[in-house]
């Protein structure tokens, strides 16, 4: 009887000792944090929204799955551990993807703004060789006046690329191309205007 | 015999045994819910769930964690003890409200569409009105820059439309509303005049004037109205002959020193016919007249005006061609200012105004509260 009671006290302790000493994976949260953290910093969010989204859910899931375990008497971490040490894994390689991204969004950028430039220069050339005799003087100084605008707005594309707002810069840039090229039309229709 | 018999029974138990080891063994398929749910949910988040309908979109998430929850405590069972059936109710009820926040999402997003759009477009009215009168009016100055800078935020305003940034899209609209202000305050301060019932009276006196001494002795006077850009020969007080004309780059400003690309207005004669002038035949006009001089002395009395700034002259009406700009002076197509030419003795009274119309389209244009839509 004496030895049933040590048996079980023994056997208390022990449950006692594995339940309070499954300890909560710290380090592994930490980790998969400062992973997320990195893939944000790296311009996650701009360049790889789905996949950043995607990482906070898995994040999340093992953060439920650490906060349920935690409520148990008998505390079973490894899945979540797996589940943290896979999330910072997934960050990783997500952020090795941002960086050709992020270069595709900028070539993508640069080759607009030198689209708008080539644009705005074929604008200008035509404005230059434009007869401005009776019937094309008022139209090419107006002409002259919205190129000189589109001239101020050709920096701000490149400022945009500076602080590299890429998305921004290429739909400033294409807009700007655009109007060069209504631009253009309408010194052609002048020039024609004359030769009528 | 016996031994046989309870062999082959042996068998066909284990046999059994295997079939229902195997069918509780086998993984019963998971319902497409599941999957379906997970793909909405994806999708909804690049919607702009959180954005457009956050309360909604985060108990949605919430039931999906139950749901989920509930999958997988099912799978941890063994195969044959599985039941999907709440599973299967707990997904359909969260695919549901996915579907009604999916509603809510696209309305919301059509009414922010349309309200940038009506804006967009109210703005795109206002431009086409201001591009108009810039052009028209031959007015070259920044307000041409500030429509050009307009037109390329409208154009970017669409593209965000089309990508669903509809906050980038108002700020767009915003910087398109400043700078049709801009423009609008460029075009008012030159303009401001042609809105003055005082002014419009005074342009009406010298006009005016102009018939009566047309109308005393039977005599030839010009009337040169700039807004209307018209030049008319009066004789006896009636309508001989009116041309189309064009102005200096500043035409529509009145005159004040030299190199300001204005137009003078006053009263003024026909001091000298010139052929051939630079721009073929001219009629040189009496420019600075007193009163001219009168206003430049007092300007540049009171600072308006640099001490070095000179009154200029050598104001004419001549040919060139009435689409050119001028320094100032009145030009006509070449085969109008020769009949002109031919018309009009030294002598001859020319009268230049603003307008005589109370109700031109300046008016129309810009007199309007600011702020006040188009």
């Amino acid at each position: 009887m004496k030895n049933l009671m040590k048996l079980s006290v023994l056997g208390l302790l022990v449950v006692f000792l594995f339940a309070s000493c499954a300890k909560q994976p710290t380090q592994q949260m930490d980790e998969a944090k400062a992973a997320i953290d990195a893939v944000v910093k790296a311009g996650g969010n701009i360049y790889a929204k789905d996949e950043l989204k995607k990482l906070n859910d898995d994040l999340q899931a093992a953060m439920d799955e650490i906060n349920a375990q935690s409520k148990k008497l008998f505390k079973k971490y490894g899945p979540a551990k797996e589940m943290l040490i896979k999330v910072k894994t997934d960050a990783e390689a997500v952020q090795a993807l941002i960086p050709a991204r992020k270069e595709e969004a900028k070539n993508a950028a640069v080759n607009a703004l030198n689209e708008a430039k080539a644009a705005f220069e074929e604008a200008k050339a035509l404005l230059d060789k434009a007869p401005k005799g009776k019937g094309t003087k008022a139209d090419i100084e107006a002409m002259k006046s919205d190129l000189a605008g589109l001239e101020t707005m050709l920096t701000e594309v490149q400022t945009a690329i500076d602080s590299e707002d890429y998305f921004g810069a290429k739909d400033k840039a294409l807009s700007i191309k655009e109007k060069a090229a209504a631009i253009s039309e309408q010194i052609n229709a002048a020039i024609a205007k004359v030769k009528k | 015999m016996k031994w046989s018999a309870i062999r082959a029974a042996l068998i066909l138990v284990c046999q059994l045994s295997l079939v229902l080891l195997n069918q509780s063994c086998q993984t019963a398929p998971a319902p497409p819910e599941v999957a379906r749910a997970l793909e909405q949910e994806q999708d909804l988040w690049r919607a702009g769930a959180s954005f457009y309908a956050p309360e909604e979109y985060e108990a949605y998430r919430q039931a999906l964690v139950l749901a989920r929850k509930f999958y997988e405590k099912e799978e941890l069972k063994i195969g044959f003890f599985r039941d999907y059936d709440r599973v299967r109710q707990e997904f359909s009820r969260v695919l549901a409200e996915g579907e009604r926040i999916g509603r809510i999402i696209e309305e919301k997003k059509a009414s922010l569409t349309g309200e940038i759009t009506t804006r967009k477009n109210d703005l795109v009215s206002r431009y086409e009105v201001l591009n108009n009168l810039s052009l028209e009016l031959s007015q070259r100055t920044l307000s041409r820059q500030q429509l050009a800078q307009a037109d390329v935020l409208l154009r970017e305003v669409d593209r965000l439309l089309d990508q669903a940034k509809y906050q980038e899209a108002r700020s767009r609209l915003d910087k398109v509303n400043s700078l049709l202000n801009q423009s609008e305050n460029v075009l008012r301060r030159q303009l401001d005049r042609y809105m003055s019932p005082g002014e419009i009276a005074r342009w009406r006196q010298l006009a005016e004037r102009a018939m009566e001494k047309s109308r005393s002795g039977n005599q030839l006077v010009i009337l040169v109205s700039k807004l209307e850009r018209k030049l008319t020969v009066y004789k006896g007080g009636q309508p001989l002959k009116t041309y189309e004309v064009g102005l200096g780059f500043n035409g529509l400003s009145d005159k004040l020193h030299a190199g300001d690309n204005a137009t003078p207005e006053g009263e003024y004669k026909v001091i000298k016919k010139v052929s051939p002038s630079r721009f073929g035949k001219a009629l040189l006009i009496n420019y600075p007249n007193e009163d001219d001089l009168k206003r430049f002395n007092e300007a540049k009395k009171k600072g308006y005006i640099t001490a070095g700034s000179r009154i200029g002259g050598l104001i004419e009406i001549h040919g060139g061609g009435k689409d050119g700009l001028t320094q100032g002076c009145v030009a006509l197509d070449d085969p109008e200012m020769e009949e002109l030419f031919r018309m009009i003795p030294v002598g001859t009274p020319v009268t230049i105004v603003g307008t005589t119309d109370p109700n031109n389209k300046i008016i129309a244009i810009l007199k309007r509260e600011p702020g006040e839509k188009q």
